[in-house]
């Protein structure tokens, strides 16, 4: 089984996470810029996280066999510090980097007046470089706050197949699939979603543009989830195929459209190395001679 | 392809040594009439003899018909029989006895001066029997440094070929002379691109890239891997489109003739299936030359607009691709970086045409501070570059430098830390950082293969300091890298504490 995690913050990870997420088959991941937990202060806190993202970690996670790729922004919540803001005069410069695969995490974290502000302008930069746009949705205030971000993409005019809203739920899931956007599902250990409301999505809403996510980061989280979504929709009788389409092949189709994926094996690691699916789902023989 | 290939930067030439059963205005004339631009000659029976009592009314005859036929000329003295009519090549400049041979090089420079001639090629010959290597580099050292001399007042570039068999037999041999000699501007290398598959590491495109800016002559033929026997193209092992290919990412814009020295009986049509089989490999050599491309575009649009320059580095990947460059010897493109950090480093050894000295190393600083980790090596490829074109960059250059490669080798990052250790470190950087560099290295696991003149800056100290690191490896009870060997092994040459 090929995995691509299309939201997860390495930066918070230890090695450990790094070989367990090659031994459950991720290939490959997209590592958002987010906060950093203790507020940002000024823009070169920025220009050092932005340059950790395309080379330390970059070259951490290839130690061991998975290509990192990262989406560029400033976070809505760090939108609202006018001693951040002018880090937006700095992100053109890392749109055409190599591996820098969408603009983002933008979007809403208060629905501020500054937060409008912020994400309008970086919409406007992902239409200007020809990248896809990774929009984070607000923890609190979650639907009022989804049904705002998809009036602002309207208005911003690119493409909603050009953009993903992250962390949704069974409330604003509808929405998003009707606003032809990509739906993003951050599955964590006891928020968010879990593997089995995942799966009754799945069911309900079909696989297509849906990309699942650990979203895991410094909090309580796990980079081992989009593996545990994987086998639950095993279990619940989908097929190796909808799992690879959601777990490889949509990440690849959305982020693919920056030009800017990489995605050969890296040198010393055999591509042919994959964890074999039906060995890795318990005994359970729903794979046996179905796997491509 | 459909597409008209580009011209090719150098001019092709065929040397007349492969010419002599005819004489050598009816060989000139044949040539132009096949679509060569230029003329190897090797001085000597039948064309020109160097000592003959009209010599200045012959070359002024062949100054005035080189320029009719719009031709280019190097001077070859590769002559069988020339100065002892019963030994091949003898005397050489390995042996006890060479005052003859000297005496023929002076008089080469004297015929390059007089016809403008693009430099004047020589080997070191074969070491005689009795002779140890050492006793003949030191011979050949100081010989080459008159003939060096010599060149110099009369404004003619020499270029030392290595030859299979000879003393000096690769690029990396005549890099190691030129080093002993301090560098010499005005000496160059020759390359037999035959001789690459048969003695040189990194084949023919190694030893090309090795030579690099220091490229000022080349003999174009095709050669069996395991014999050194000069070919007709596609009789033997070369890749004649990758050689080409090189070439125009080098940007070299010398001599390249065709060396056929045993196919006189068939010259008229060799030179014609010669220049067939130039254009048809040129043609092929398309996709490999798709740098050159890029570093033609890309020079043209800094020099119009240095503010390009930034987003054509940052997106070169996508034009280069980003595999090893030397994927056999480094798969994982660590220790002589990815192909676009070869392109950008050759970008970056292009900017001192386009940009002064201090505009240069803004440049450098901006695009290391300002890049990802490709670009970053990128940089410092490009720095090695530069040190290895010229023998004193400018100040604000070294000052720039130094502080990247200072940089980069406090990373962790491995790639980082071979690219800082190449040919800008190995003339600038001072020896106690350099020693930590080599050291961190092996720390890394990384080969020392990735460092230049380590042989040359190795000394007592970095020796003192490998053998502690292996005592403190094994008293872990931890594995030895076998690098470590190589800088215990090593006869240091100094033993500065500096």
């Amino acid at each position: 089984m090929r995995i691509f995690d299309p939201h997860i913050h390495m930066t918070s990870r230890t090695t450990d996470d790094y070989e367990a997420l090659y031994a459950s088959g991720v290939r490959a991941l997209v590592e958002p810029a987010f906060w950093m937990g203790q507020p940002r202060t000024n823009v070169g806190s920025f220009i050092d996280y932005f340059d950790s993202l395309l080379g330390w970690e970059r070259f951490r996670a290839a130690q061991f066999g998975i290509r990192h790729h990262a989406t560029i922004a400033l976070n809505p919540k760090e939108a609202n510090d006018p001693r951040c803001v002018p880090v937006l005069d700095e992100i053109p410069r890392y749109l055409v980097k190599e591996g820098v695969v969408a603009v983002g995490e933008i979007g809403y974290d208060s629905m501020t007046p500054a937060e409008d502000e912020a994400f309008s302008r970086q919409l406007e930069l992902a239409r200007e470089y020809t990248l896809p746009a990774m929009v984070h949705t607000p923890h609190r205030e979650k639907l009022a706050g989804t049904r705002r971000t998809l009036d602002v993409v309207r208005e911003s005019g690119i493409a909603p197949g050009m953009v993903v809203v992250d962390h949704l739920n069974e409330t604003n899931v509808e929405m998003v699939k009707d606003a032809g956007a990509w739906m993003g599902f951050s599955i964590y250990p006891d928020t968010k979603m879990d593997e089995q409301r995942m799966v009754a999505i799945l069911q309900a809403y079909g696989t297509e543009k849906v990309l699942v996510n650990s979203a895991a980061d410094w909090g309580r989280s796990d980079p081992l989830k989009t593996l545990s979504t994987a086998n639950a929709m095993l279990t619940a009788g989908f097929t190796a195929d909808d799992v690879d389409q959601v777990l490889w092949r949509n990440p690849v189709e959305f982020y693919g459209q920056s030009g800017q994926l990489i995605l050969d094996p890296i040198p010393g690691f055999d591509a042919a190395e994959l964890p074999d699916a039906a060995a890795g789902f318990e005994g359970n023989s729903v794979l046996r001679g179905v796997r491509a | 392809m459909t597409t008209t290939a580009p011209a090719m930067p150098f001019s092709l030439g065929y040397g007349t040594n492969g010419f002599t059963d005819h004489p050598l205005p009816v060989a000139l004339e044949l040539l132009a009439e096949q679509g060569y631009g230029a003329v190897a000659l090797t001085l000597g029976h039948p064309h020109l003899d160097p000592f003959a009592e009209d010599l200045d009314d012959q070359l002024s005859w062949l100054r005035a018909r080189l320029d009719e036929l719009g031709f280019r000329i190097v001077i070859e003295t590769g002559t069988r029989f020339l100065l002892d009519p019963r030994h091949k090549h003898r005397p050489a400049l390995v042996d006890e006895e060479a005052d003859i041979r000297l005496a023929f090089l002076r008089r080469a420079v004297d015929i390059a001066a007089v016809l403008q001639a693009e430099c004047v090629s020589f080997f070191s010959g074969i070491l005689p029997a009795d002779t140890s290597p050492q006793t003949g580099w030191q011979r050949l050292i100081s010989r080459v440094a008159d003939i060096v001399d010599y060149a110099r007042e009369r404004n003619v570039v020499v270029a030392v070929e290595p030859e299979p068999g000879m003393l000096v037999q690769t690029v990396a041999d005549v890099l190691r002379l030129r080093a002993e000699l301090g560098n010499p501007d005005n000496l160059r290398v020759t390359v037999d691109i035959g001789h690459c598959v048969v003695v040189e590491p990194g084949g023919v495109r190694g030893a090309l890239l090795e030579a690099g800016p220091l490229l000022a002559n080349v003999q174009l033929d095709d050669m069996p891997a395991h014999a050194h026997e000069h070919l007709p193209f596609g009789q033997g092992a070369v890749d004649l489109p990758l050689a080409l290919a090189t070439l125009a990412e080098l940007d070299y814009r010398g001599v390249a003739a065709v060396e056929l020295p045993r196919h006189s009986h068939d010259a008229p049509g060799l030179a014609v299936r010669s220049i067939m089989a130039l254009r048809a490999g040129w043609e092929a050599s398309g996709p490999a030359r798709e740098l050159d491309r890029w570093l033609q575009e890309s020079t043209t649009a800094v020099a119009a607009d240095s503010g390009a320059l930034a987003k054509i580095f940052a997106t070169a990947g996508r034009r280069l691709g980003r595999g090893p460059l030397w994927p056999d010897t480094d798969p994982a493109g660590v220790l002589f970086g990815t192909t676009s950090d070869h392109g950008r480093g050759l970008l970056i050894a292009r900017l001192p045409d386009i940009l002064p000295a201090d505009e240069l190393a803004e440049a450098l600083l901006a695009l290391y501070d300002g890049g990802d980790s490709s670009e970053r090596r990128g940089v410092l490829r490009g720095l090695g570059a530069l040190a290895a074109a010229s023998p004193k960059l400018p100040a604000a250059v070294v000052t720039a430098g130094l502080r990247l490669t200072t940089e980069a080798l406090r990373t962790n990052e491995s790639g980082l830390v071979a690219a800082a250790t190449g040919p800008f470190a190995a003339a600038y950087l001072d020896q106690h950082s350099w020693r930590h560099a080599v050291l961190k290295l092996v720390f890394l696991g990384i080969s020392l293969s990735a460092v230049a003149d380590l042989a040359e800056r190795s000394d007592d100290e970095l020796a003192r300091m490998a053998a502690d690191f292996a005592t403190e490896r094994r008293a872990a009870g931890r594995p030895v890298p076998a690098d470590v060997q190589l800088l215990l092994a090593s006869s240091p040459r100094t033993s500065t504490s500096s």
